[in-house]
């Protein structure tokens, strides 16, 4: 009894007196978390935006009808399917980065451009798929932004947008009230993946600078692999957005 | 603080050699066919295979099941293994969960305002809707003046 107290009331070492780091954090590393941190708040405030003119609608396009098409299916329904693709090719690529983080650990050169390599070819596919449904979209839409916007558009040009079963009712009655909802929607879409697709573009970029640095022997030099692992971070937060950016537009 | 270091150190700690302060996960290691190594990579496998599942999971129900399950329990369902990714993925992947507690503690508490934020805003759009349904002065039913339409 006596003994345990002895050991557990040893002065405990105070680490925040200067000197070293509390967190055995570098500076660089913690700043990197900080900033993620002020721009999971912004992605938040689009999303929860998105979520109150969504809560305010007496009615909103169904996912389901809205993104069912696939590159070269023509008009065949696959709700889904598409964007599944997308969410895959960004899971994957974030196991890559992982690795190539991992490999940077044990100061393996070959590895980690290996890695990075699959990372920025994985962000490149991504973007194309999004660069796809945007095109698909527009030619839909015939625009991006601001579309849905004239009191005499006919219903026709909407109504397939929504589930029927629940929407009909307002459809019939009150078509201008789908309409605001579908200018809202895709406005929102376009303003959020949009956003959302900006990260993944200067991802990439970040990557390739990396990936040349760590050929050339930059970070082999330097004796540590950290700012892999720093531009590892921002990746991942990128492939975290889009796991809520797919719930709140593609599930919800 | 320099009555106990020498003021040379620290500023070596903090604007030179930054790899003194590095804390990879396991920074200090050099053999990648280790086996600590290898179980490591095994992890962040096994990792993606459960980030793959929950979404396959997500989307066969979002395919098939979303209109036969009641809408709340649906949504329910998503936003848990929402948060369930995301937390495999910030644990995982960023190696939140090998830091020092008081960081992740630092990094996570902020996010709490989400709590807020998400009910506030959340509320006031169900409130508005419910003003421009019922408020006598909208009359019985919702009117949405479309941008253009203003004159």
């Amino acid at each position: 009894m006596s003994h345990s107290t002895v050991v557990t009331s040893a002065p405990k070492e105070n680490v925040w007196i200067g000197g070293r780091s509390p967190y055995n954090v570098s500076y660089g590393k913690m700043m990197m978390w900080f900033f993620l941190l002020s721009d999971a708040l912004t992605f938040g405030a689009l999303l929860i935006s998105y979520g109150t003119t969504r809560f305010f609608s007496a009615v909103w396009p169904d996912p389901n009808e809205v993104f069912k098409a696939f590159p070269f299916m023509g008009h065949a329904s696959l709700p889904l399917l598409f964007v599944s693709l997308m969410t895959f090719i960004l899971i994957m690529s974030s196991v890559t980065m992982v690795l190539a983080v991992h490999a940077g650990h044990y100061g393996d050169k070959k590895k980690v451009a290996y890695w990075l390599l699959w990372t920025i070819i994985g962000g490149i596919c991504f973007l194309a798929c999004q660069a796809w449904e945007w095109t698909h979209l527009h030619g839909e839409l015939g625009g991006l932004w601001g579309t849905f916007t004239d009191p005499a558009t006919p219903v026709s040009k909407f109504e397939h947008f929504f589930n029927h079963h629940n929407a009909g009712a307002i459809l019939d009655q009150q078509p201008l009230v789908a309409m605001q909802s579908t200018h809202n929607f895709f406005n929102y879409f376009f303003t959020i993946t949009g956003f959302h697709g900006g990260h993944v573009t200067s991802g990439v970029v970040f990557n390739i600078l990396i990936l040349v640095n760590t050929v050339n022997g930059v970070y082999e030099r330097r004796g540590h692999y950290e700012m892999v692992e720093k531009i590892g971070l921002y990746w991942h937060f990128v492939d975290l957005v889009w796991v809520f950016v797919f719930t709140c537009f593609y599930l919800l | 603080m320099s009555a106990h270091h020498g003021s040379d150190s620290i500023q070596h700690l903090y604007e030179g050699d930054q790899s003194k302060l590095y804390s990879g996960v396991m920074a200090h290691h050099t053999d990648i066919e280790s086996k600590e190594s290898k179980d490591q990579i095994k992890k962040i496998w096994k990792v993606f295979w459960v980030l793959l599942a929950i979404t396959v999971a997500e989307v066969v129900v979002g395919m098939f099941f979303s209109h036969s399950i009641p809408k709340g329990l649906v949504n329910f369902f998503f936003l848990a293994l929402t948060i369930l990714k995301a937390g495999y993925i910030v644990a995982i992947f960023m190696h939140l969960g090998d830091e020092f507690k008081g960081f992740i503690v630092t990094v996570l508490v902020p996010l709490f305002l989400f709590v807020w934020f998400i009910i506030a805003f959340l509320a006031d759009g169900f409130f508005w809707l419910r003003m421009n349904n019922e408020s006598p002065a909208r009359g019985d039913k919702i009117e949405v003046v479309a941008p253009h339409a203003k004159k």
